[in-house]
């Protein structure tokens, strides 16, 4: 089912795909290297929609990874038959792969193009809503942004800092647009980093306190002014030192969303341990 | 108020009897008994975890695919299951549709395979989701335990142990779907995960597919039937009647066309007696029982 012509809106997005998806599947004319975009533009979708989701799903991650280095090798392959490179000139970063809305920004591609890849790129000048539709990514995006969907799977398991985070200027950015926070210093760097990190996690915040013998949360909780015999309020409630390192994850509300969880984690931890705290200060 | 005492209903409350937790980082996918009925395993997307059924808080890893890097990713465990006799056996199958043996003699950690299974991919197949649908979904041993049998998005296959290069058999469940791979990937029903059995005499195999249908095999007869699990085509104690699927051409009375396949409708859980010809079979919802026709 083709658009007719029509102004395409954000809300037809996914009218458009399964229309398409069911083009692809019926249409034996459809071009190739349409096709082949096709595919390409769902994949980059679903992995960036998956890289919202409170609990990724690893499983489905690395088979849609895979299948884009797999098109995205065969598009290597096939500009490497032709005289010209595919689309140079394009600023490799995943900052401009990871916002570009999924109505398809269509990247500035330079005018000496291969007769293949300008096939793709003419089309995009016509009104088509197919064209439209796709997103052309350049080779350096997908490989930075595949990098980068990766890394956010993994799961910090030590308290020390993960030895694969490598900071680089492509894979810094690995918020979404959205969030227009500014990641100044080293160790907020290094909070953002486990926020990220943590977005595989199972969140299973409630059988974590309950497998912690509830003795160890307090271990570091100075508790000796309410062993004495005389009552002094306390000007505050003494914490832990684990939750003066999570205080800046609080300040940051609108922190990376794919790291929801790990903040909601960290905030369910942190105000069961005030209603505890509560209880023993008796406030 | 005199308490008066009022028959109800059975109610059936599960509550668990042990928690074996914060052994796993990632998503489990399998458990699996050992002949040994004394430990058992986890398997989770990079990870397989040995238990003790007595120790909760403990377990052994005994298979870890994860790279250092977690950008070189590319494969992820999707199975496993412990050989029905030989407790020191078990397999896993992957998401690009391999199959390891392992043998836990050999090391604490298996990460070394004693068998691998692959099948080398069919060149005229070959499209952007050859990837995706190779992708094991379930592995079970024969009751024999000398064969696996895989599930993977189109197909089940039945391996010998003795012979890794390829499967004994291949049996379509849906092929029909295989040109329409844009659109159930577009909708997310090519991730679906199908299970798959063996009857008691591993002569059956039978399998889920969508609209409610599901598949079974007979390995001897070659022969194959489309059966479905809904309360509007079937009364109880009636005998479920054959379904088919038209692939073109005319549709004759009482087939079905891809096209109109309920794919919100998928049975992905079946289970078979150990001896007896008595299935199970979860439609969404709805668990469906089924036995043989009694004389």
């Amino acid at each position: 089912m083709l658009g007719r012509g029509l102004k395409r809106k954000l809300s037809d997005y996914e009218e458009n795909m399964a229309g398409l998806s069911s083009a692809f599947d019926s249409s034996r004319s459809l071009p190739y290297p349409l096709k082949r975009q096709l595919v390409l533009n769902m994949c980059l979708t679903k992995l960036q929609t998956y890289k919202m989701l409170v609990e990724p799903n690893l499983h489905r991650s690395v088979l849609i990874a895979n299948t884009v280095r797999q098109i995205q090798e065969e598009m290597r392959q096939e500009s490497n038959q032709q005289p010209i490179n595919v689309c140079p000139g394009i600023t490799p970063s995943s900052h401009s792969y990871a916002g570009a809305e999924s109505s398809g920004i269509s990247l500035q591609l330079p005018s000496g193009i291969s007769q293949q890849e300008s096939n793709c790129c003419d089309l995009r000048s016509v009104e088509d809503p197919i064209e439209n539709s796709l997103l052309i990514v350049s080779d350096d995006d997908m490989s930075s942004a595949i990098s980068s969907i990766l890394k956010d799977l993994d799961f910090v398991e030590d308290i020390s800092p993960p030895t694969c985070l490598v900071p680089t200027g492509d894979d810094q950015p690995k918020f979404p647009e959205n969030t227009g926070l500014k990641l100044e210093d080293d160790r907020q760097d290094l909070k953002g980093a486990e926020c990220v990190f943590g977005s595989f996690e199972i969140s299973n915040s409630t059988s974590y306190l309950k497998d912690l013998a509830i003795d160890d949360i307090f271990e570091d909780i100075d508790t000796s002014m309410y062993d004495s015999d005389f009552c002094c309020p306390p000007l505050m409630p003494p914490r832990p030192p684990s939750l003066a390192t999570e205080e800046p994850l609080k300040t940051f509300p609108s922190c990376n969303s794919s790291s929801a969880s790990n903040i909601q984690i960290c905030r369910t931890d942190l105000s069961e341990l005030d209603h505890i705290m509560e209880i023993l200060v008796g406030s | 108020q005199v308490p008066v005492l009022r028959p109800m209903d059975l109610m059936v409350e599960a509550t668990p009897r042990r928690v074996f937790a914060n052994a796993h980082t990632y998503h489990i996918n399998s458990i699996s008994v050992n002949s040994d009925y004394e430990t058992y395993m986890s398997a989770d997307d990079l990870r397989i975890n040995l238990w003790n059924f007595e120790i909760t808080n403990q377990s052994f890893n005994i298979v870890d695919i994860k790279p250092a890097n977690m950008e070189e990713l590319t494969e992820v465990i999707t199975a496993a299951e412990f050989h029905p006799h030989h407790c020191n056996t078990f397999v896993y199958s992957s998401s690009k549709g391999t199959i390891r043996l392992c043998d836990m003699r050999t090391s604490a950690l298996c990460d070394r395979h004693a068998k691998f299974f692959e099948e080398p991919e069919d060149p005229s197949n070959r499209s952007f989701f050859s990837e995706i649908i190779s992708s094991i979904s379930d592995v079970k041993f024969s009751h024999s335990g000398r064969y696996i049998m895989t599930r993977d998005y189109l197909t089940v296959k039945v391996w010998d142990l003795n012979m890794e290069n390829r499967p004994i058999e291949t049996y379509q469940v849906h092929d029909y779907l295989r040109s329409k791979l844009c659109s159930l990937y577009e909708n997310d029903c090519i991730f679906d995960k199908f299970e798959c059995v063996w009857n008691g005499s591993d002569s059956v195999i039978m399998t889920g597919s969508y609209n409610n249908f599901f598949r079974m095999f007979d390995r001897n007869t070659k022969r194959d039937v489309t059966l479905e699990a809904s309360r509007e085509n079937s009364k109880p104690r009636a005998i479920l009647k054959p379904r088919k699927v038209c692939v073109g051409g005319k549709r004759r009375k009482d087939e079905i066309s891809v096209d109109s396949l309920d794919f919100s409708k998928k049975i992905l859980h079946t289970a078979w007696h150990p001896s007896e010809n008595i299935i199970a079979v979860a439609a969404t919802n709805n668990l469906y029982i089924f036995q043989d026709k009694v004389n």
